[in-house]
């Protein structure tokens, strides 16, 4: 079984107040801590949980700076075999497209029976990467996947609707999944996992080394144009309802009657 | 630190052991858990059960409150045992996401709390006060401690040393946001490598700066600076030996009184491990006003909070009282107005129990530099 999963160096925003910077298309990152994108984080679990049960290999693949080194060794760390990180600042990293054409052309020469991914980044969180993927290296997919069996040249996925409802469907591989939080527990990479880690393939590529054209994935070539950022305005009313409960009950369904909330 | 040829029988001189049990007689944990130490210590001899031992759930009991090791006739440390189990968990990477995130931020943030490294020294903000840099001369070189330094209940400890300093004249600074964890829970929790890097990281980097003193604000930190680190240059005290010798100069202006029953709560980190148990008892009684009153036990006797030992981090699986609030209940039977403690952590097991228990109309959990902040001219 090969697996290749794809990360995300992503900032923590939960914490720190979130400033865009004077030029509207940028945000502050001075003061964001940094880390594995949350559900890339259960992608790489999955895949080492699948190469412990059925044996075989998993690459990292990885767009970033080289300070996201740390998250790939973790991943290295935990059980991944090698790792390839892209690096070049002409790739329009602000649309999934662009992103999954990148990503196919780092793996377009490899031979793999999964993709895996998290279903989501918590930075831009635009869900796509996996599924445009999928459609770049041309194979199945499925998305938001919160359980994986792996059957004789089947995967499969069951996947996590709304309502609490799951689907499953059956996928031949090769394959591409979009990995939904809590599909499993990560587990912590150890120091001496990390350092042990460094004996480990990291290769740095630029989209020269790639054979990709600079200009098939761009911000010419992209049609998503990121006009503004913007903190959206708070804006709250708070009606205290007094009176006695019938007479409060009374005036609450009003006013949910008038805004067609019921 | 051991080195890796050592069998775990020769690290944790395992043979030393009499079996005597007065490690778990002396355990405060044993009320509450099936924790006992003595036993891992004696079943730990056969390298092939370490495996199974280390996945019993009661080694994450342990506070690292070193009552064990005081109380050991031959001078070991019991509790380091069940740390060295821990090891093997820890390095399975199967631990608690708790832990795992508090781990993985030590390493990547400097701090177990999951915040930046950004924000570090946002407590200082609106505060006159020196930035330590390297190879500049300062007489007090503060060490503020990952949680005063980002939990918002604790940081008027900083806050109010920093103005009481500024106020009597002293020679001090604080280290800039480069400051990292002193990795006292990441020990306890049994992080070994990551434990090794802070060591060898935080001495180099605290070497750099020409300090009399290393001042800890945390016994945590205290304990951890002078039990681990051997290459430290510069001695390092707690915050309350600093203001024990301002007080004992008349550096210390009061104002106000404070009418009221106050009851120190040792620290197991600055009394048991740190062998401090007066200074923040003369600061207390010095406070005008102030009736001290005294725990049953106290000083070396003290019973732990459970906040050490990377328990802020693991909830144990017993459901039997915790032990901070067998401590709140003890203090209302003493009448004490005001539980003091001399640690962040103590402050924030034993406020969660003085709420739990309903207390919170009769009785104030303080750490001592909140109270010499309201009563001290600063």
């Amino acid at each position: 079984m090969k697996t290749i999963v794809c990360i995300k160096y992503v900032p923590d925003t939960s914490e720190a107040e979130v400033k865009v910077n004077p030029d509207g298309k940028t945000v502050d990152n001075s003061r964001f801590s940094y880390d594995i994108n949350d559900a890339d984080n259960y992608a790489v679990e999955e895949s080492v949980l699948i190469k412990e049960d059925k044996g075989g290999e998993v690459d990292v693949v990885s767009i970033g700076p080289k300070k996201s080194d740390v998250m790939i060794r973790m991943a290295l760390a935990k059980g991944c075999d090698r790792a390839k990180r892209i690096e070049d600042e002409r790739i329009a990293d602000h649309d999934p497209l662009m992103v999954a054409k990148v990503l196919a052309g780092a793996i377009k020469s490899e031979e793999f029976d999964l993709i895996m991914t998290g279903c989501m980044a918590n930075d831009d969180g635009h869900m796509s990467t996996g599924v445009a993927l999928a459609e770049e290296v041309g194979v199945n997919h499925a998305s938001m996947v919160k359980k994986v069996e792996v059957l004789d040249g089947k995967v499969k996925a069951h996947r996590e609707l709304e309502g609490g409802l799951m689907e499953v469907v059956e996928l031949e591989l090769p394959a591409v999944l979009t990995i939904q939080t809590g599909i499993n527990e990560p587990r912590y990479a150890p120091i001496r996992g990390i350092r042990q880690a460094q004996k480990k393939e990291l290769s740095v590529a630029g989209l020269d080394d790639l054979s990709i054209d600079p200009a098939e994935v761009g911000a010419e070539a992209s049609q998503v144009v990121l006009e503004n950022l913007y903190i959206p305005e708070v804006e709250s009313a708070a009606e205290f309802i007094e009176g006695e409960p019938e007479e409060k009950a009374e005036k609450l369904a009003s006013i949910l009657v008038k805004g067609g909330l019921v | 630190m051991s080195s890796e040829s050592q069998t775990f029988t020769e690290k944790y001189d395992l043979l030393g052991c009499i079996q005597c049990g007065r490690c778990t007689g002396g355990c405060p944990v044993t009320v509450r858990a099936d924790l006992n130490v003595r036993q891992f210590v004696n079943n730990a001899y056969d390298e092939d059960k370490l495996e199974e031992l280390s996945r019993l759930a009661e080694i994450w009991d342990c506070t690292a409150c070193h009552t064990c090791a005081v109380r050991c006739p031959k001078g070991l440390k019991p509790l380091e045992v069940l740390i060295g189990l821990r090891t093997i968990i820890v390095e399975s990477g199967k631990v608690e996401p708790t832990v795992r995130d508090a781990l993985q931020s030590v390493l990547l943030e400097g701090n177990p709390w999951e915040k930046s490294r950004a924000m570090r020294t946002d407590w200082m903000e609106g505060l006159d006060v020196k930035i330590a840099e390297p190879g500049e001369p300062v007489e007090n070189l503060f060490f503020v401690c990952c949680t005063i330094a980002y939990d918002p209940r604790v940081q008027a400890v900083a806050r109010n040393i920093v103005r009481l300093l500024n106020k009597a004249g002293v020679d001090f600074a604080f280290l800039p946001e480069e400051e990292s964890c002193c990795g006292s829970e990441v020990f306890t929790i049994g992080e070994e490598g990551l434990f090794e890097m802070l060591v060898e990281d935080n001495t180099e980097y605290l070497n750099e700066f020409k300090a009399e003193r290393i001042v800890t604000l945390s016994p945590h930190c205290f304990t951890t600076y002078k039990t681990h680190y051997p290459d430290l240059k510069n001695p390092v005290i707690h915050y309350t030996q600093l203001l024990d010798e301002l007080l004992e100069e008349g550096k210390l202006v009061w104002k106000g009184e404070l009418q009221k029953k106050i009851v120190f709560h040792d620290p197991c980190y600055l009394g048991k491990q740190g062998g401090i148990y007066d200074e923040p008892r003369r600061l207390l009684k010095n406070i005008p006003g102030v009736e001290l009153l005294e725990f049953d036990r106290s000083r070396e006797r003290s019973l732990c909070c459970e906040g050490g030992g990377g328990k802020m981090w693991v909830e144990s699986t017993s459901t039997k009282e915790r032990l901070a609030d067998v401590r709140i209940r003890d203090a209302k039977e003493l009448d004490a107005d005001i539980v003091a403690a001399a640690c962040p952590f103590c402050v924030l097991t034993l406020e969660d129990a003085m709420k739990n228990l309903g207390y919170e109309e009769e009785m104030r959990v303080a750490e001592i530099m909140e109270l010499l902040g309201e009563f001290v001219e600063a």
